[in-house]
């Protein structure tokens, strides 16, 4: 049986897995808190069909399982989470050679039954979602996922260090770069940003 | 909440357990081992190459009939600089896929990793380690030539203005010496540049420069110590 989600909502991460190490059914609630956010960001990250996406969360979080003692606990357990995550969609993509190279979905497709991200910058721009996220999937892939990362996805340059393993300077460097990018594409489609 | 159900029958069906904490830290014990081994490798190699340019004799430069890169390259200690950097360069990968090296630029993983190799070697050099561990290479590897034999082989060229050797006797102007191939010379020595530190007397053991004036005869120019300027020890066969 697995945990109440009002007894779930009371334990911070770290209660949770050291919980689930003597109950494995509390594992169930981490799971849960992150599950929206982490189907998203894979999703934002690769074009591909829902249930794949569902089975790449899937192996990484029976990858997190079975290395829960080698979590750092000098690092936040949501970003250890976000790496496994990110490495798993990275190997799902290696084999499947689909970097940024066709669409298996449409977007509508994709988030018909997802609450759709907010945008706070793009909001606050007045870019229009859609384009967005058809930009970002036209960028080289280490461009691709700095942006989410950083401006869907809202982590700190800390957090992206510790999901990516690069210093917090490398990460400031590669997002000035992948915004240039983004800026030079929309350029060369013709998208104007509405400030 | 039903793909959370899905995850922990998953769980439940695979019998998947986590992985015991010692595997965790033996992994990282091992680790840390490793980059103690390659700084401490790197530090051994750069005792040895400071070791190795204390006994070089830069003068050779100018008399040496090859060009100024060969010469150079014949005198620097090669292999001990290529075990240094690898060191560096290993220790460094050890930084970068530690639990938090990837938080370090690439310059601060080569500035730790080098300093502390460095450090621990110039230590090594002072208290005369590296001498010793040179030798010890010296004697248990065959095909390792010593920075000492590489100097003998260097300065046993009488054709081209170089000889070495033990000083036998002292005649006026004339040195009998025993080169370190146990051939005798008579070294003539009338205005030659005699090193301060050189005290021409049987036994000490000296380098010269000048030319070869016949098969046992040499005409000095320039006579400096074996073990250059402050090594008051001389060891038998430049060793």
């Amino acid at each position: 049986m697995l945990v109440a989600s009002v007894l779930c909502k009371e334990l911070s991460d770290a209660e949770i897995l050291q919980k689930s190490l003597e109950d494995l059914d509390y594992f169930s609630c981490i799971f849960e808190r992150y599950e929206r956010q982490l189907m998203r960001y894979i999703l934002r990250l690769a074009r591909m069909p829902e249930q794949e996406a569902q089975d790449i969360l899937q192996d990484a979080f029976i990858k997190i399982w079975k290395n829960l003692h080698a979590m750092d606990p000098r690092m936040k357990i949501s970003s250890w989470i976000f790496r496994i995550v990110h490495n798993e969609t990275i190997s799902w993509l290696r084999k499947r050679n689909a970097f940024g190279r066709g669409a298996l979905l449409s977007w509508e497709e994709k988030y018909d039954d997802m609450e759709m991200p907010s945008f706070a910058e793009e909001e606050r721009a007045g870019l229009k979602e859609q384009k967005v996220m058809d930009l970002l999937n036209d960028l080289p892939f280490a461009h691709r996922e700095i942006l989410v990362l950083r401006f869907l996805e809202e982590l700190s340059y800390e957090e992206i260090s510790d999901v990516l393993r690069i210093p917090e300077g490398t990460v400031a460097t590669r997002i000035n770069r992948a915004k240039k990018g983004f800026a030079r594409l929309a350029t060369e489609q013709g998208i104007q940003f509405e400030l | 909440m039903e793909r959370s159900k899905q995850l922990m029958a998953q769980i439940r069906e695979s019998g998947v357990h986590p992985h015991p904490k010692w595997r965790f830290v033996l992994v990282k014990m091992l680790r840390t081992a490793g980059f103690v081994l390659c700084v401490m490798s790197g530090a051994a190699a750069f005792s040895i190459v400071l070791f190795a340019v204390q006994q070089t004799d830069f003068d050779l430069l100018g008399h040496m009939g090859h060009s100024r890169m060969e010469a150079i390259l014949a005198l620097l200690p090669l292999l001990w600089i290529v075990v240094s950097v690898l060191a560096v360069l290993v220790a460094m990968y050890g930084i970068r896929y530690s639990e938090r090296g990837y938080k370090f630029t690439l310059a601060r993983q080569f500035g730790y990793s080098a300093v502390l190799s460095i450090l621990l070697g110039t230590l090594g050099f002072i208290s005369g380690g590296a001498r010793v561990l040179e030798h010890t290479f010296d004697t248990e590897l065959s095909l390792y030539e010593s920075i000492q034999e590489k100097k003998v082989r260097l300065w046993m060229a009488p054709e081209e203005g170089r000889l070495a050797g033990r000083i036998v006797g002292v005649d006026k102007e004339v040195l009998n010496l025993q080169d370190f191939e146990g051939n005798s010379w008579k070294v003539h020595i009338h205005g030659a540049f005699v090193a301060p530190i050189v005290e021409l007397e049987p036994g000490e053991e000296v380098k010269v420069f000048g030319n070869k004036s016949g098969s046992a005869e040499f005409l000095a120019t320039d006579i400096r110590p074996w073990q250059g300027f402050g090594h008051p020890l001389h060891h038998a066969n430049g060793r």
